[in-house]
């Protein structure tokens, strides 16, 4: 159905490259973009070549997944408690409120704990590996 | 079509004394391809200059995020991308904040635009595109105007291919949809 869409776009609009520089924008874009480098002040220094940090990330799902369980464990038992003591009357609402806001302040200390960035974080949320 | 070996360029970004060297062949070789990228996301000239130079700052400043291992052109375009959505977001939520609809009247912004040579069909699908969610945005311009593959686009933005596909199709079909409500 998209494919039959896709070309339908294609047939309407076509793919062509609507857009246009100023003359000359090209020639001096590299002299602007090193004057750019220059002027931020960040020194050249040696680098080492490394692997890439998604293997930090790899290594790290595992406990993210030992946290999330942790964290479901501790909300279940909170609630349970929650539940019992103050019976049928707790306005449901309250308990969520609260669970919400452990589960949020539970999160942040076990990613501090781990050290993870939210970059990390999303990067390992969002991938296959 | 490479100017400069990437092998080269590598070498020489990782030795302090050969880095700004080696910098300058990055950017001599990259920048125009980078910057149609940008500019198919953010649009204007102006936006995708600024966006583009802010992506090339971030890569020096950031150089250890380079890896040897990686292809040059896969980490800059990654910058570039990412600064580029960054870019789209702000933007929206000013317009979100100053409560100015601009989606709807980029297609007479851009016809009043030295730098825009297209159509009004033209115009409309940037009308179209610009109504998306930045990331939908994104997905699509790469794979409609440059074709890239989602194995490509899978490492360049972070995200797994099926996601990546479901994105395409969302918002082909919005932008079709798009089409065929202004016939």
């Amino acid at each position: 159905m998209s494919m039959k869409e896709e070309k339908y776009l294609i047939e309407e609009v076509g793919r062509e490259n609507p857009f246009r520089v100023p003359e000359g924008y090209f020639d001096t874009l590299t002299s602007q973009i090193m004057a750019k480098v220059e002027a931020e002040g960040v020194e050249a220094r040696d680098l080492k070549p490394g692997k890439e940090k998604r293997a930090k990330v790899v290594w790290l799902r595992p406990v993210l997944y030992a946290a999330a369980s942790v964290c479901a464990l501790f909300i279940s038992v909170v609630a349970y408690q929650n539940y019992s003591e103050q019976g049928v009357t707790a306005p449901a609402q309250n308990v969520v409120a609260n669970n919400q806001m452990m589960v949020d302040d539970y999160f942040d200390e076990a990613a501090d704990y781990v050290m993870l960035d939210n970059q990390d974080i999303y990067a390992c949320l969002s991938s296959d590996y | 079509m490479d100017k400069y070996d990437d092998q080269y360029i590598k070498e020489l970004l990782l030795k302090a004394e050969t880095q700004h060297k080696g910098f300058e062949l990055l950017v001599r070789q990259y920048s125009e391809q980078l910057y149609w990228q940008v500019r198919r996301i953010v649009v204007t000239h102006e936006d995708a200059n600024d966006v583009l130079q802010n992506a090339f700052l971030k890569a020096w400043n950031g150089l250890e995020s380079f890896h040897g291992d990686a292809k040059i052109f896969t980490w800059i375009s990654r910058i570039a991308i990412n600064e580029s959505i960054d870019f789209v977001r702000r933007q929206k939520n000013m317009a979100a904040i100053s409560a100015d609809d601009e989606d709807s009247h980029v297609a007479n912004t851009l016809m009043a635009d030295d730098y825009f040579d297209g159509n009004e069909t033209e115009a409309l699908l940037q009308e179209a595109i610009a109504s998306l969610p930045e990331v939908q945005r994104t997905v699509f311009t790469l794979r409609y105007f440059d074709e890239m593959k989602y194995s490509e686009m899978s490492q360049r933005l972070n995200t797994s291919e099926g996601s990546l596909k479901a994105s395409y199709h969302i918002a082909v079909k919005k932008i079709s949809e798009f089409f065929k409500s202004h016939d």
